[in-house]
């Protein structure tokens, strides 16, 4: 810089002054510089006397778009897009941080991850809304504030786990430790919802206890904190007397709920024990849990040692057992339940087996006589056994198919040789009463041997009469197959080629049915599923309409599902579906109205009339156009003729079902504008639309016409709502017709 | 399972989920009206077909791509999945059984003792996340076996597995 030494003197003393832009030697006084380049800050004076500083804000990351802007312009123009995003984030979260009444620090510190979130990419793919909510709840458990996550989905009215979803996997990207919400927190706030007055300290403090008691009779861990809250609050409520009776008695009424959350019981028991009338519906509103869970919470209370203390007892002393959680404690007693069910199953078998060895004596009589069966149906017998042992016991199947295998492999070949006559065999014995294939299948059990349970066969074959007797030898078969199929699997080939080792194809045939069964299913199934096929149909049906009228437009997605409209009357149905619409404000409501208020008064239709709506395009285009000419003009008069119209109209409009509704209602509106025009004896006419045509006055026919005709062809996309609110139009105006034709 | 323990710890495989490639295209309507124990979703547009003897809803769709839930173990999810393979070539269809996969299999074990979640995430905290606004078990995962474990307080733990690391053992 010249600035450092002078040129004149060679001094290195120099003087640079700021405020007039001069470089000066202080050796020899010679001007170096002239007119330097400052950075001062300038100020100007605004409106008001305001003085604010000149100069722009530029980004500190990225580029910056060329500042010719101006001052004054909105202000996320001319900001990046990394810049834009972190800006509405911070008015959201500035937004959502009001309502929940958080103080700027915390709003700042979740600014703070919400930059962190938006610099690792986190938010794409993810609604910036849960974004925000995450980070604010993420702020609120770091802070140790009493939100809870419901108060986050409420505002936002978002599901609670999706938002859950979200924050957890931020907490994890951002490596932040969200410490445990401890449901004492959470008390002070419901108990000032449940507006207790002068007494809420106390009765927090109570179910403060109450809640710390819960939590080492281990009945907070898994439980959603504010149900226990909300317990905790109930039992302080009434506390009338003090007589050690009356409160036990308090205690344990209230104790007849259990919630999953531990401060709603808290509260409930602190303000049952104070004496307040909280109903359980009051602190379900405030805390958020339902009955069954808090009535549940309550229980569980009830069964510690606790509730058995007396108020002024439980705020001295404290117990030192500690409770096992509940639903430990429950499934101990479910296992024990099980256990005595398996015993008694036990002694059952073997009062059964007893019977069964007389049985078997029988059986072996009978077995003589049928000896060839007895290869088949030894397979068979074993397959039944597990049936029969599902329906008993447990016990005893582990035996069974070690003994079902062994006795299997002899019987495989019997099997694969004789299949196809054994088929035929069944069929024949399937078609002979059942009473005989009860009998074959008692003989088939005779051979599986004295250890089985025969007894309750008896009782299973009891039941099998009244199944189909095809059901019956599919399931043999198939068990016959799939134990054939048990044998160890090879790795399939890589070409992809299906290794059958251990399928059984006999089984699989099983699975498809034969050509009459095909058809009753394809009848049944028809008929289930008519409704969506009549809409494929449809579908199908429109898309080629349209593709004949040039409109059809690939890959038409699914429009936005709209709600039906529920009105009592056409006129409300027309009237919500408009202001659903947001229809333009050039139409006439009242007319609308009284449009079909008439309508209703009339009669039916004409077929004349509709007849006349042959060539409906033009015929409505033009009517479109003039009534959109004429709307202004409309007069009340002869409201008769407007039902009329409304009627003539309708039927026309039904033709066009695929158009809006906002062209429906204009449409109807034109037509009554129209038919003031045009006498009564259009109706009746076959095609009155020429003379229509030219007894009205055309302002500018063709292009219109052929723009509004373009645009019912747009609007062809049908939308089924629309069509209830025109039929119910059209519906009336046949009425309307009927009438007026003479 | 842990035999060292004088009581055994019984872990119990629930479930396996397994996909595989017919490698062709599958007609959907025909497979639901030719079938027995099958149930047609046009809307979603896949047929769930249930096998009985191993216990296997399968849930096919029309590019030839399978997904089989509900088995007991690895093995009888393969058996499962070739049987419906088998199945649907009886049916017509140039079925070739490929990319056979075990996508998760699920595990029920139970712990004599309770389990204290709040101390127990302290413990493990990156590792193990406890929600209790969310779901009623704290999440532990292990991520080099991939696996998922929820400890709930009663001591019952649910651990699901990603199929990736079962292959060594499949192999093996």
């Amino acid at each position: 810089m010249s600035s450092r030494v002078c040129r004149t003197c060679g001094g290195a003393d120099i003087d640079v002054d700021q405020a007039r832009g001069s470089a000066v030697c202080t050796g020899c006084g010679s001007v170096l510089e002239d007119n330097i380049i400052v950075s001062e800050v300038q100020f100007v004076e605004g409106s008001g006397g305001v003085s604010s500083a000149v100069g722009q804000f530029v980004s500190a990351d990225g580029p910056v778009k060329a500042p010719l802007l101006g001052s004054g312009f909105h202000t996320t123009v001319g900001k990046e897009s990394r810049a834009q995003t972190l800006q509405s984030g911070k008015r959201q979260i500035q937004q959502l941080g009001s309502q929940l009444q958080l103080n700027q620090h915390c709003l700042d510190t979740a600014f703070n991850f919400f930059k962190m979130v938006v610099s690792k990419h986190l938010t794409r793919g993810r609604k910036t809304e849960h974004v925000i909510a995450a980070c604010l709840y993420l702020v609120c458990r770091t802070e140790g504030t009493p939100h809870m996550l419901l108060d986050l989905s409420d505002l936002l009215q978002v599901n609670v786990y999706i938002l859950g979803k979200t924050f957890l996997l931020l907490a994890r990207e951002l490596c932040i430790n969200a410490p445990a919400i401890d449901p004492c927190l959470y008390i002070p706030r419901f108990a000032h919802m449940l507006e207790f007055g002068a007494k809420t300290h106390e009765v927090s403090m109570t179910a403060l206890r109450l809640v710390q008691r819960m939590k080492r009779d281990w009945m907070h861990t898994g439980r959603r904190p504010s149900g226990l809250c909300g317990a905790g609050t109930t039992l302080l409520l009434p506390r009338q007397q003090q007589k050690s009776t009356t409160e036990q008695d308090c205690l344990h009424q209230t104790n007849n709920m259990l919630s999953p959350t531990l401060p709603p019981t808290a509260l409930l028991v602190a303000a049952r024990m104070h004496k307040f009338r909280r109903t359980v519906k009051d602190v379900i509103s405030v805390v958020k849990v339902c009955q069954t869970t808090l009535r549940k919470r309550l229980t569980e209370f009830e069964d510690t040692p606790t509730s058995q203390l007396t108020i002024d007892e439980f705020m001295r002393v404290d117990l030192e057992q500690e409770c096992d959680p509940p639903s430990f404690t429950a499934a101990q007693h479910k296992a024990k339940m099980q256990q005595l069910e398996q015993e008694l199953a036990r002694k059952l078998d073997e009062v059964e087996g007893e019977i069964s060895c007389y049985k078997d004596e029988i059986e072996t009589e009978l077995e003589k006589s049928r000896p060839k069966l007895r290869g088949i149906y030894a397979a068979y017998a074993k397959e039944i056994d597990p049936e029969d042992v599902d329906g008993l016991s447990s016990t005893s199947e582990p035996e069974e198919p070690e003994v079902e295998d062994a006795e299997l492999q002899a019987t495989t070949q019997h099997l694969t040789q004789d299949f196809l006559c054994q088929v035929i065999q069944e069929e024949d014995v399937r078609g002979k009463k059942t009473d005989d294939s009860k009998q074959e299948e008692e003989t088939e059990k005779e051979v599986a041997g004295p250890q089985r349970l025969l007894a309750p066969l008896a009782v299973i074959l009891g039941k099998l009469p009244s199944t189909p007797g095809l059901n019956l030898q599919q399931t043999f078969q198939t068990f016959n197959k799939s134990e054939t199929g048990r044998k160890p699997d090879d790795d399939e080939s890589e070409s992809g080629e299906l290794d059958l080792d251990g399928i059984d194809d006999q089984e699989i045939d099983k699975y498809i049915l034969n050509d009459k069964e095909v058809q009753v299913k394809t009848e049944l199934w028809m008929k289930q599923n008519a409704e969506y096929l009549k809409e494929q149909k449809e579908k199908e049906e429109r898309i080629k309409k349209e593709k004949e009228q040039g409109t059809y437009k690939e890959k038409k997605k699914k429009c936005k599902k709209r709600e039906q409209i529920e009105a009592l009357t056409a006129g409300e149905a027309i009237e919500k579906m408009l202001e659903k619409k947001k229809i333009s404000s050039k139409i006439n409501y009242d007319v609308l109205r009284d449009l079909n208020s008439r309508g209703t008064g009339s009669g039916g239709g004409s077929s004349p009339s509709k007849a006349s709506s042959d060539p409906p395009n033009s015929n409505t285009a033009t009517r479109k156009r003039l009534s959109r000419h004429r709307r202004r003009r409309k007069t009340s008069d002869a409201n008769q003729d407007l039902a009329a119209n409304a009627s003539i109209m309708g039927k026309r409009f039904r033709r066009l079902i695929s158009t809006k509704k906002k062209k429906t209602a204009s449409q109807v509106e034109n037509s009554v504008t129209m038919t003031t025009q045009i006498t009564t004896e259009t109706a009746s006419e076959p095609t009155p639309d020429p003379e229509l045509d030219t007894s009205s006055t055309p302002t500018a026919p063709p292009p219109t016409v052929v723009e509004e005709e373009e645009e019912e062809e747009e609007e062809v996309e049908v939308e089924e709502e629309c069509v209830s609110a025109l039929q119910l139009v059209g519906d009336y105006g046949c009425e309307v017709e009927e009438e007026e034709v003479f | 399972m842990d035999s060292s323990n004088d009581e055994a710890l019984d872990i119990i495989v629930t479930n396996v989920v397994a996909t595989f490639r017919t490698r062709c295209h599958l007609n959907l309507r025909t497979i639901a009206l030719e079938g027995t124990n099958v149930i047609y979703k046009p809307e979603v547009g896949k047929v769930l077909m249930k096998l009985r003897k191993p216990t296997i809803t399968a849930s096919i769709w029309s590019s030839g791509k399978i997904i089989c839930t509900g088995a007991t173990s690895e093995d009888e999810a393969k058996l499962g999945a070739r049987r419906l393979a088998r199945c649907l070539q009886k049916l017509g269809f140039k079925v070739r059984f490929s990319a056979f996969r075990v996508v998760n299999v699920l595990a029920v074990c139970s712990m004599p003792f309770a389990v204290h979640l709040i101390d127990f995430t302290k413990n493990n905290r990156p590792i193990a996340s406890y929600e209790p606004e969310l779901h009623p078990a704290a999440t532990y995962r292990i991520k080099n076996l991939k696996a998922t474990i929820q400890v709930f307080s009663t001591g019952s733990l649910t651990v699901t597995v990603r199929g990736s690391a079962l292959k060594w053992k499949l192999q093996s």
